[in-house]
């Protein structure tokens, strides 16, 4: 009695999901073109309406889309500076502060150096060393 | 007893049947609406490699700049023109600061806004962009506006160009958000100088009063 009451019920079930969804797929899409051409004369000339309207439009978007895009052009800086910014002035004058320092304490020390080897020759030279 | 649990069970199977084709129904509305609405808005910041899209500030002229990663907080002068052409740069000084040149946008306007400074300022030593090139993609840069406004920009690209090849488009070129030029002198040192710049390039994320 359960099974034969219980399978009706699933039959029942399963017709009325077979109904209702094939029902609900075209309400939503169906209703709202349905209604309007149903309704009076007034729909034909509301879809007429704007079928044009579209139409136009486009066009003139796409028309005046190149007549626009040349107006951009102007440039978001105003004067395009020519070549490399030169944003680096060497510590040259660091660096070759110490070169020459360098040079010079070495010369004289070169020179400190040469003066004493050759005070020291002359010294043996002198006393026959 | 058994009627009533066929009762229920009819009214909860019908009750089911109900609850899924309204949801049915209600799904592609809320799916389709998103859909039409992210696909306008999408579809324009493509273009922009997907960034977020921030609101351009209004025009104020810089006055500090901040750059965390690097130690840099300095003040912002104006730069112009030199007589060749050339873009001017801050003067060699002591306390060497950055500058902005002010034929670019201001920070947070729509365009490339652009910020000059050295990289060594001769006998006085380092610049205050002196460790720019050491910038790396996501890091915050932040300009202080003279309105108040700070413009908080994060670092997109850093490039290291031989000045003989200087990117004028892409430095200076137009842009369709708020971006933000970092640019020194990089590269190895010849007698007449640098051979090379490095150019922070950067994008507006923020923009807090």
């Amino acid at each position: 009695m359960r099974r034969t009451v219980l399978s009706a019920m699933a039959l029942a079930c399963g017709a009325v999901l077979a109904s209702t969804l094939p029902a609900f797929a075209a309400g939503a899409s169906a209703s709202p073109t349905r209604t309007p051409s149903a309704s009076a004369s007034a729909a034909p000339t509301a879809t007429r309406a704007p079928t044009p309207a579209p139409t136009a439009e486009p066009t003139r978007s796409a028309s005046a889309a190149p007549s626009a895009e040349p107006t951009v052009a102007p440039s978001q800086v105003a004067e395009v500076p020519s070549g490399a910014p030169d944003t680096g002035v060497q510590p040259t004058s660091k660096s070759s502060g110490d070169l020459t320092t360098g040079l010079v304490g070495g010369g004289a020390a070169a020179l400190v150096v040469g003066g004493g080897a050759f005070v020291v020759v002359r010294r043996r030279r002198a006393t026959g060393v | 007893m058994t009627s009533l649990s066929r009762r229920a069970f009819v009214t909860a199977a019908t009750a089911t049947l109900l609850a899924g084709c309204g949801g049915n129904g209600t799904t592609p509305a809320a799916n389709s609406a998103p859909q039409q609405g992210s696909s306008t808005p999408s579809g324009k910041p493509s273009a922009q490699t997907g960034a977020k899209k921030v609101h351009a500030l209004a025009r104020s002229v810089p006055v500090t700049l901040r750059v965390p990663a690097i130690g840099v907080d300095t003040p912002v002068m104006k730069l112009g023109l030199a007589s060749d052409g050339t873009v001017q740069v801050p003067p060699i000084a002591a306390h060497d600061r950055a500058g902005w040149y002010r034929h670019s946008p201001t920070p947070g306007q729509t365009g490339p806004s652009v910020i000059l400074g050295h990289v060594t300022v001769g006998a006085y030593g380092d610049g205050v962009f002196r460790h720019l090139a050491r910038l790396r993609k996501g890091d915050r840069i932040e300009a202080g506006l003279e309105n108040g406004t700070t413009a908080t920009f994060t670092v997109t690209a850093v490039r290291t160009v031989a000045k003989a090849d200087f990117p004028s488009d892409e430095v200076y070129g137009n842009v369709d958000r708020p971006e933000l030029r970092l640019i020194t002198c990089g590269g190895t040192r010849t007698g007449t100088g640098y051979l090379d710049n490095v150019i922070v390039f950067a994008a507006l994320t923020a923009g807090s009063p």
